[in-house]
């Protein structure tokens, strides 16, 4: 490759570099709009997290400079649950809200007071989520694997979801009821669901398939199959988010 | 048995049939999306099976309504492709590429809904709010024409509709600001003989129901990105027409809105407007009435009555008299809560408080509407119009948005935090509509429909399958998984004897026949 076609090559990347609308109120604004139509379900309508992390912190997953912020929502974060905008809104719009995150004010999240290592013998043991959550190559596959879920997740979502699963439930995590021609109904999470088949794998771990033809009903309920932990005493609760929250897909 | 006595034996197994193409958008110019072959019928559907699949190596939303003419099949693409395929074996004949410029403002991705034919000349729209008119035989550019700046979010989707010397076509971008129009252009040198603008200048009929003294017309939305119909008897076009904008916050636009949300029927040869409803006065939920405006003769109270019908996104389905735009009928096909039923004076008797807020309100139907741009189609055979439909609501939310020329103007949005849509194939008789029966699904529909005189209503859902209904009951009798949505309608044709299925899912065309 001839030098100018290097420095064509660069071009585009020097220029993704450069915020063209940083400050800009009028463009923040702007951005604030296509945030609440794109970012909204999972970031949140005041970008406080939910599904997605917190992006009032000042700190974030992939890098916190205007163009690690561009790249993150122009090509998404493959392997994650963040897509990618840009072919579909383009640089300026991607711009513009990245001018509407660095707008925001930013926030301290104070962890709560206790000992991440307590909530992992919590997790493992008493707790029982292991027989439903993996993390690392531990665990069961009933619910969603939590290697990663410290990265993805807000202390605040990851409370609600420990007291009130069906709050904002992971897509796909949903109850499949298939009632048979004869015998009991069996009940699982949600493997597969299509107009004509249905895959669930029940709290042993097993994946059972049914046709609709052969069965009397196939029923799909939006709630989790998860319990939800009202009753935890709060020292465990704590230690178990804190535990949570160190789980970040390294060294696991 | 011997073997005259197989072959009679055969026969009525397996209709003769002659070649038959598939020439427009809508099957016909009705837009009736029926085809008369017969030799795949509910007997013998489960025998379907795969003749070729086309890989287009393209990634996105296929939406194309394959053309079937000569030898070849026409497809378009995402990003400004397109291909001329082989019939016999999806062989690629040749490529149309234009390149798609860099930061295209566009809503919903870079589609395309099919090619237009005119004799040797294929027409298509390209997503830089070009037309483009290509030599069917080797895809060479015959000319091209801008009809909007695609850097203020105009942006070509839509598949023309040719009628006698003109190609009829619409442009997309309400969601930027934009000013939607109908344009015709000379079928042999592309020069416009005509544009409607779907939103009025100030002092033109129809400007009065926007805020005077205001730019809000310029920026008032009214796309037109699903392809209309024509009936040769009045020689009238039918369109229908998106929503205003900015889409959620009808704050900047007091009024009526004309003529978004509406139909619009218009004089083929001079685009003049002969007479025009809105479906949805004012709107604020983004129901677009981009749903196909299909032409059907209909028992009405007795009499035949030409008749042009609309499941509308709004929730309700209409049936108006062609000729005059006469309100015959009003029918809620789904749950509706913005509205108690449409008035003997044509507007709906709303019920307040639907609509929506800075902290976000519930209205139904959601933010996509009932029946969307999934095509319909309609069975002599049967009798019945069939639709795709969602079933649900949304919580919609205003904001106050400043205009930024090509930036997203919604006025805030809608989400479906909360609520779980699902969907349905609906067949209903299109005099009263009222429903003959229901499909039910499991998510909300992407594919069109198609209709066939074997008694068959083949569809395409979200999770991949492309399957076939009994027309007259609803009963599912055949499926295949393609392995990506299926997002386009299906079409069918006939060869050498055998009747095919066509159908775009995921990346790729497949093609379907019952094995010699």
């Amino acid at each position: 490759m001839s030098r100018t076609r290097w420095i064509l090559f660069l071009c585009p990347l020097l220029l993704a570099a450069q915020n063209p609308f940083a400050g800009n109120a009028t463009e923040a604004d702007a951005g604030r709009g296509l945030f609440r139509i794109l970012c909204r379900p999972c970031h949140g309508i005041a970008a406080q997290g939910g599904r997605g992390p917190d992006l009032t912190l000042g700190v974030y997953n992939n890098g916190n400079s205007d163009s690690d912020l561009f790249r993150v929502i122009f090509h998404g974060v493959p392997g994650t649950e963040m897509p990618s905008y840009g072919a579909r809104i383009g640089d300026d719009n991607v711009w513009r809200m990245v001018t509407y995150i660095r707008s925001l004010t930013t926030r301290k999240e104070t962890p709560p007071p206790g000992d991440p290592a307590a909530g992992e013998a919590f997790f493992w043991t008493k707790g029982g989520c292991g027989a439903c959550h993996i993390v690392g190559r531990r665990g069961g596959a009933m619910g969603p694997d939590l290697t990663r879920i410290g990265r993805k997740r807000s202390l605040q979502h990851l409370r609600q979801s420990l007291t009130d699963p069906n709050a904002d439930l992971t897509p796909g995590y949903y109850r499949i009821t298939v009632t048979p021609r004869s015998g009991p109904k069996i009940a699982g999470t949600q493997r597969n669901l299509d107009n004509f088949t249905a895959e669930l794998m029940t709290p042993d771990g097993k994946v059972h398939f049914f046709d609709r033809e052969a069965v009397a009903s196939i029923e799909r309920d939006y709630v989790s199959m998860m319990p939800a932990y009202r009753n935890l005493n709060p020292q465990d609760a704590n230690n178990l988010l804190l535990y949570l929250l160190s789980l970040r897909g390294e060294n696991q | 048995m011997n073997r005259i006595a197989l072959l009679l034996a055969a026969v009525p197994a397996f209709a003769q049939i002659k070649d038959a193409d598939w020439l427009t958008y809508g099957g016909n110019l009705a837009s009736w999306r029926y085809s008369d072959l017969n030799q795949v019928t509910a007997a013998n559907v489960k025998q379907l099976n795969l003749e070729w699949v086309f890989q287009t190596g393209i990634g996105g939303k296929n939406e194309t309504t394959p053309l079937i003419h000569g030898a070849m099949m026409y497809v378009t693409g995402p990003d400004n492709n397109a291909w001329a395929l082989d019939l016999h074996t999806g062989r690629q004949v040749w490529r149309y590429v234009k390149p798609v410029p860099p930061s295209l403002p566009i809503c919903c991705g870079q589609v395309n809904r099919g090619f237009a034919l005119s004799g040797n000349t294929l027409f298509k729209m390209n997503l830089d709010s070009t037309l483009v008119a290509l030599d069917a035989n080797t895809g060479a550019v015959l000319w091209e024409t801008t009809l909007a700046d695609y850097k203020k979010g105009y942006t070509g989707t839509v598949a023309p509709l040719v009628v006698k010397d003109k190609v009829i076509t619409g442009i997309a971008g309400a969601e930027f600001g934009t000013r939607g129009f109908i344009d015709a252009y000379d079928i042999k040198t592309g020069k416009r003989a005509w544009r409607f603008y779907t939103v009025p200048a100030p002092g033109e009929f129809g400007g009065d129901t926007w805020p005077k003294d205001s730019k809000a017309y310029e920026r008032g939305g009214g796309s037109t990105w699903v392809t209309g119909t024509y009936d040769p008897e009045t020689n009238l076009t039918f369109w229908g027409t998106g929503n205003p904008g900015p889409d959620m916050n009808g704050d900047v636009r007091p009024g009526d809105n004309l003529f978004t949300c509406s139909i619009v029927a218009l004089d083929a040869a001079t685009g003049k407007l002969k007479w025009h409803y809105q479906f949805t006065p004012h709107d604020v939920h983004d129901w677009d009435a981009t749903e196909d405006p299909v032409l059907l003769d209909i028992n009405h109270e007795g009499r035949n009555v030409k008749a042009v019908v609309m499941a509308n996104r709004n929730g309700f389905y209409y049936v108006f008299e062609r000729a005059t735009g006469k309100l015959l009928h009003t029918k809620a096909y789904t749950k509706v809560s913005w509205a108690k039923g449409i008035g003997k004076d044509g507007r709906p008797i709303l019920i307040p408080g639907q609509d929506p807020t800075p902290t976000g309100n519930m209205a139904c139907p959601g933010g996509g509407g009932g029946h969307n741009w999934q095509a319909s189609a309609f069975s002599p055979l049967t009798g019945l119009y069939y639709f795709p439909t969602t079933d649900g609501c949304h919580t919609y939310f205003v904001t106050n948005h400043e205009f930024v020329e090509g930036a997203w103007y919604q006025g805030s949005t809608f989400t479906g935090e909360g609520h779980f849509p699902a969907g349905s194939i609906l067949a209903v008789d299109p005099a009263t509509g009222a429903t003959k029966w229901r499909w039910p699904m499991v998510s909300t529909p992407t594919a069109g429909t198609l209709a066939t005189a074997g008694g068959l209503l083949f569809s395409g859902d979200r999770e991949g399958y492309l399957f076939a209904l009994d027309a007259s009951t609803g009963k599912p009798l055949w499926r295949r998984q393609l392995g990506g949505t299926v997002i386009a309608p299906p079409v069918t044709w006939a060869r050498n004897g055998r009747q095919y299925l066509t159908i775009a899912a995921g990346p790729s065309i497949f093609t379907f026949a019952i094995p010699k």
